[in-house]
């Protein structure tokens, strides 16, 4: 069978929509009763104002400091985020903390099964059956990364290894050991494992992966090609959050993602008003609101993530709406020299056109009034110093073309560069620091 | 068929609800039933109806 849920992901767009904007009042009302938040944000207006799907832009945004700030009052440590009694939560998840303190996530029994639920689509969808046995290498702790996908993989009927409390060198063995045929990683840490293979004299082709799904970061299309080429593999990527759960996935078709519908409204709206939604093929920035999750019920929340909106006729079959691209966090987006500059463009240059360059970071510094980039970056040690020489030459050139910046290129030495093996954090603009400091 | 489905569900949920109310005593039988009752509201979730999808 092609689809997790057969009758949701080939709805009628219409139908879809109505569903949909029926839950959302369901949970906005649920929101309004049962959270401070929602109790105190949506004074002053009633589910019966919001009488069809264009009165939902009259409801406010929830932004991440508002569930910082009101978490802050009882019952600790969730305070006013809470949509449930405290003593049905079962699970506590936080965020990273990355843009300041962290958020605590509440889970009860239910809502985790039903983001676990929502999950079964995305990995379905791309292609995890019984037959696999999914190698997860990371320990998992108090952030929800590859808890999701563990407990998804167990629903979907695979079977699941939890590869934490061992190094790249030992997950590498752990693999061929009990020989793993699917894994789920960050893109960046797929990376690795595959550098370290090699390191041991081992072909990541010959470890048997036939699957692999994405997490944590936004991948390039060159980056998703280059693990299925080094692993001889099927690689997909997916979106989600700690707040949102995992909201879109990449079906077989591979050109973008399915929004998991009915289980989130999802809003993509133009960068500069974020009053309309954007047209096919334009970015904006996504606002969500989950439509069944009642122990951290939030409307509307922005994000600040920024996307390109697809088109909601894939070959597939499924009717959800999509996005074609995830350009990155509005946060990351910098204005370098008057030009808007995406970290993105970079690591897709690389990916695609620099295969010889196995790590690279890129550091934004204030030099008098100039802002100046610099790509470092670590070659494969294959390389001979000519050939160093040509690399950095035609980077420099490549970079220019695509980001229509000039950036210098230095060249670090083997394991200059940090390793990662979730999220990434391969952009550094110390201008900030300057000004914080 | 999803009619047929649906229809299963409610009788389903009666049951539990039943089984729940049975069991007052008896923890082990009661988180169970509360259980099947978590994976009925994503039943329901799932499949639902325009018009009639209330929670």
């Amino acid at each position: 069978m092609e689809y997790w849920n057969p009758y949701t992901e080939t709805l009628p767009r219409e139908k879809l929509e109505n569903i949909e904007f029926s839950y959302f009042k369901n949970m906005f009302s649920y929101a309004k009763t049962h959270s401070a938040l929602y109790r105190d944000k949506l004074k002053g207006i009633e589910a019966d104002d919001i009488r069809t799907v264009h009165d939902i832009s009259k409801i406010p945004f929830t932004y991440k400091e508002e569930l910082r700030a009101y978490q802050e009052i009882e019952p600790h440590p969730y305070g006013g985020l809470l949509g449930v009694d405290i003593k049905d939560v079962t699970t506590f998840r936080q965020t990273s903390g990355t843009t300041g303190k962290p958020v605590y996530v509440p889970e009860t029994y239910e809502s985790w099964q039903w983001r676990i639920e929502s999950w079964c689509h995305i990995l379905y969808m791309a292609g995890f059956r019984h037959r696999h046995r999914v190698f997860l290498p990371f320990g998992y702790n108090v952030y929800v990364a590859f808890w999701e996908a563990h407990y998804a993989s167990e629903k979907v009927g695979c079977e699941v290894i939890p590869g934490g409390a061992l190094d790249t060198k030992g997950r590498v063995n752990k693999i061929i050991e009990i020989r793993a045929n699917a894994m789920m990683n960050t893109p960046t840490y797929g990376l690795h494992i595959a550098e370290e293979a090699m390191n041991m004299g081992i072909d990541p082709k010959s470890l048997g992966i036939e699957r692999m799904l994405c997490a944590g970061e936004p991948m390039p299309e060159a980056t998703r090609r280059k693990l299925e080429d080094l692993y001889g593999c099927e690689t997909y990527d997916h979106i989600g959050g700690t707040e949102v759960c995992g909201w879109a996935g990449m079906c077989k078709v591979k050109k973008g993602l399915h929004i998991i519908e009915p289980f989130f409204l999802v809003e993509i709206l133009d960068r500069e008003t974020l009053t309309k939604e954007v047209g096919e093929g334009e970015q904006g920035v996504v606002v969500i609101t989950p439509l069944g999750r009642r122990s951290f019920p939030f409307i509307r929340f922005n994000t600040n993530d920024v996307v390109v909106k697809g088109h909601s006729n894939c070959s597939c079959g499924r009717t959800s709406k999509m996005i074609m691209e995830v350009v990155g966090r509005a946060d990351d987006l910098r204005k370098i020299r008057g030009v808007l500059f995406s970290p993105k463009t970079i690591e897709q240059l690389i990916r695609e056109e620099f295969t010889d360059i196995v790590e690279y970071e890129i550091v934004v510094e204030r030099k008098g009034i100039m802002d100046e980039i610099t790509l470092r970056i670590e070659a494969t040690p294959k390389l001979g110093k000519d050939d160093v020489e040509n690399l950095t030459k035609r980077l420099k050139e490549r970079s220019k073309v695509k980001t229509n910046l000039t950036c210098k290129v230095k060249v670090e030495p083997q394991g200059a560069l940090p390793r990662y093996d979730l999220k990434a954090k391969r952009f550094k603009d110390m201008r900030e620091v300057e000004n914080d400091g | 068929m999803m009619d047929e489905i649906r229809k299963e569900i409610r009788n389903i949920e009666k049951s539990a609800e039943r089984l729940k109310s049975l069991a007052k005593d008896n923890n082990a039988i009661r988180k169970n039933a509360e259980i099947i009752l978590t994976y009925l509201y994503i039943l329901k979730f799932i499949t639902p109806v325009w018009g009639e999808e209330d929670q």
